[in-house]
């Protein structure tokens, strides 16, 4: 009895002494954080041998920042989520990332098993792929309902032309606006705008050439959008400031935003939600009536980083939290966010969310939702975008055309 | 016989075991942050590599950088509204304190709350406040029928901003200039009196000079203060319209965390530095006066 004792207590010493630890850093928001403690409580009674220990990443400027400084300090974590495309593109151009077609036939699998096939294509970077996609938020545009029934509307506005006509019924250039135009002159906010206009108009066409370091968006499509901006601005349909929450104010119709936003809308305009309408982003009036609207994706993933000592153990991981799909069931009722998955609305698991009304039109629309261009420039493009074609059409200083020609060549020969 | 063999080993002891904390606190916050800065300046680093040398082109960058010289210009503009607005709103605070009988350390201490607030909560609250159907906007549109694009206007944006900068360092600044007053003998005021001096020339001529120390030191503190400007047309305006409110060190952190081009940014700072000393040594040259009360 005394031998078996010692040999279990010895073995227990042993196994606590051979188990690794892997930090792994979660975005600074309480409902992904709820989800990743219980998977990683989970994940650690199962494997006493790979432990997780899990850390908000911590507060900075932003998560890229403190990413950074990590790295920079040799602090880094093993793995952390909430990397963007472009960040993403950055880190493996400095090569702080790890590669996931290292891994081999288990990417491959856990790749088929999560329904991701095609999402994972958008994430190649170089290539390769460093990014394993979390979730993929489609914008969408949210229009007042209630106000467009009282104008006789049955469904939200479709078309350019559509917005004009009810812009001429709506809007009075003074404290009624018909919709949000330009979300705002944060460099991110060109993903919520013009590159959203972008892929709506081309039909998910890439607004960059990433290969052969080229902007796509002077052709016929980014026109007619450029066009379409300067004529809102022109005729006051919008404003360049609308004030604190004009859409739930009545101030304007229309505006377009992510699933982030439901909760926050539920608890602080509970009268205003019920009356929402969804729509894609507006659209060329030419665009073929049968043929869906693409959109822009607001996705986010998980990357192990090169420092680390454990990548195969981080893998492990990652493969165990999504090759079972209840975990991302967990995942949507934890955060409200779609998972990356091709199929969300196919899947009998995931049918009983679709009765919210707001996850069911996002979920819809996760297939026609692409992801930013992957490179390594993107604050600098989309910070030329601001002050060279975003905000000379805001303020209409010069003719639409001359302005985006001119923003063309200045980001052309930003990145070449 | 040397100082140094005079003091007794428990003397000395005493003496390096006061002198350390302060040595490593320097060593630590400051040798190795400057040792590190000359290095980054000097080579391109990405956070994760070992940093290359690239001798002065972090320098040269700085000269073709277009940026820079917009983010000069908007220096210029700034220090052309903040120095006459904060010079004349702590001096005017000053002179009210001056003739405040009761309760003036509750208007002291009210003035610098605005100094220790969180640089994001009252960006939030201006930017609410300011906003076109804020407030104030509402106020102006009711009484006037417009509104003023507070943020929007370029040239405006950068005027809001330095209005909320003012707001927040009138209290300070405005004590500086009222320990400045204070200072001036009331002698000289009788003496002047006496010789038949009027109020508007008892400020020109004997105040305003007398008060040179005290109006330099809040000059260049504002001009040390318009090269630190981040805070606020970050939160508010985005560096926007039209990067009319970009500044040095929302381009530092940007090249340095965004672009991940720490080494660019160190630069950037290094020139920022010198130059800011620059146009403080020049306000000093220019407008310091030595006042001696006899």
């Amino acid at each position: 009895m005394r031998k078996v004792l010692i040999v279990l207590v010895v073995g227990m010493f042993v196994g606590w002494a051979l188990a690794v630890e892997l930090v792994f850093w979660t975005a600074p928001n309480p409902l992904q954080e709820e989800f990743w403690k219980t998977v990683v409580a989970q994940w650690n009674k199962l494997r006493p041998d790979i432990q997780i220990k899990v850390q908000t990443i911590p507060a900075a400027g932003s998560s890229e920042e403190a990413i950074l400084t990590a790295i920079a300090a040799g602090n880094a974590p093993d793995f952390s989520e909430n990397i963007f495309s472009g960040f993403a593109a950055q880190l493996a151009d400095i090569g702080a990332i790890y590669p996931l077609d290292n891994f081999g036939t288990d990417f491959q699998k856990v790749i088929e098993t999560r329904k991701m096939k095609n999402i994972i294509e958008g994430w190649k970077i170089k290539g390769k792929y460093y990014v394993f996609p979390i979730y993929s938020n489609p914008m969408l545009f949210w229009w007042r309902g209630d106000l467009l029934k009282k104008l006789g509307y049955n469904n939200p506005p479709r078309t350019y032309s559509d917005i004009y006509e009810l812009s001429k019924k709506f809007a009075d250039g003074k404290t009624k606006f018909t919709m949000q135009v330009v979300v705002g002159r944060n460099w991110w906010d060109r993903w919520f705008d013009f590159i959203t206009y972008y892929y709506a108009a081309s039909g998910g066409k890439p607004y960059i050439d990433v290969s052969k370091r080229r902007v796509n968006f002077g052709d016929d499509f980014g026109k007619q959008i450029v066009q379409f901006i300067y004529t809102m601005f022109e005729k006051k349909y919008t404003a360049v400031e609308l004030g604190d929450n004009p859409f739930y104010k009545g101030v304007i119709l229309g505006k377009i935003t992510g699933p982030w936003e439901v909760n926050w809308a539920k608890e602080t305009f509970p009268k205003v939600v019920p009356e929402i309408w969804f729509s894609a982003p507006p659209v060329p009036d030419n665009y073929p009536k049968d043929k869906p609207i693409y959109t822009f994706a607001d996705s986010k993933g998980l990357v192990i980083y090169s420092t680390s000592k454990y990548k195969k153990e981080a893998f492990e991981f990652i493969s165990w939290v999504f090759s079972n799909a209840q975990n991302d069931a967990l995942w949507i009722e934890k955060t409200k966010m779609p998972p990356a998955r091709e199929d969300l609305t196919t899947n009998p698991l995931f049918s009983k969310y679709m009765e919210d009304k707001f996850f069911k039109a996002y979920c819809e629309f996760v297939p026609y939702a692409v992801p930013p261009a992957l490179i390594d420039k993107t604050i600098d493009i989309q910070q030329a975008m601001t002050t060279q074609l975003i905000e000379p059409l805001m303020y209409l200083k010069g003719k639409p055309l001359d302005i985006l020609d001119k923003a063309v060549k200045e980001i052309n020969k930003l990145i070449f | 016989m040397s100082n140094c063999s005079k003091l007794g080993k428990k003397e000395r002891l005493f003496g390096y075991s006061v002198i350390f904390p302060y040595l490593a606190y320097t060593a630590v916050f400051w040798g190795y942050p400057f040792v590190w800065m000359v290095v980054l300046a000097f080579t391109r680093w990405n956070y994760f590599s070992k940093p290359n040398f690239v001798f002065l082109n972090n320098f040269f960058r700085i000269f073709t950088d277009s940026l820079v010289i917009r983010i000069a210009l908007n220096t210029l503009n700034f220090l052309a509204y903040l120095i006459p607005m904060i010079l004349f709103a702590s001096l005017l605070f000053a002179m009210a304190l001056t003739k405040v009988r009761f309760g003036k350390t509750f208007i002291m201490l009210s003035f610098l709350v605005a100094n220790v607030s969180s640089g994001v909560a009252y960006s939030l609250l201006f930017s609410n406040l300011f906003s076109v159907n804020g407030p104030i906007n509402r106020l102006v549109d009711a009484l006037f029928g417009f509104t003023i694009p507070w943020f929007s206007n370029p040239q405006l944006a950068v005027f809001s901003i330095c209005l909320i900068i003012t707001w927040k360092f009138i209290g300070y600044y405005g004590l500086i200039i009222y320990a400045g007053l204070l200072s001036i003998p009331q002698s000289i005021y009788e003496a002047a009196q006496l010789d038949g001096a009027n109020k508007r020339i008892i400020f020109w001529k004997i105040t305003l000079p007398l008060l040179n120390p005290s109006l330099i030191t809040v000059t260049v503190l504002a001009v040390t203060l318009t090269f630190g400007i981040f805070t606020e047309p970050y939160m508010i305006t985005g560096g926007g319209p039209m990067q009319r409110t970009t500044t040095f060190l929302i381009y530092m952190y940007d090249t340095a965390f965004k672009r991940i081009d720490p080494s660019y940014a160190t630069t950037v700072a290094i020139i920022t530095a010198l130059v800011s000393y620059g146009i403080v040594m020049l306000i000093r040259k220019i407008f310091e006066k030595e006042v001696v009360f006899v």
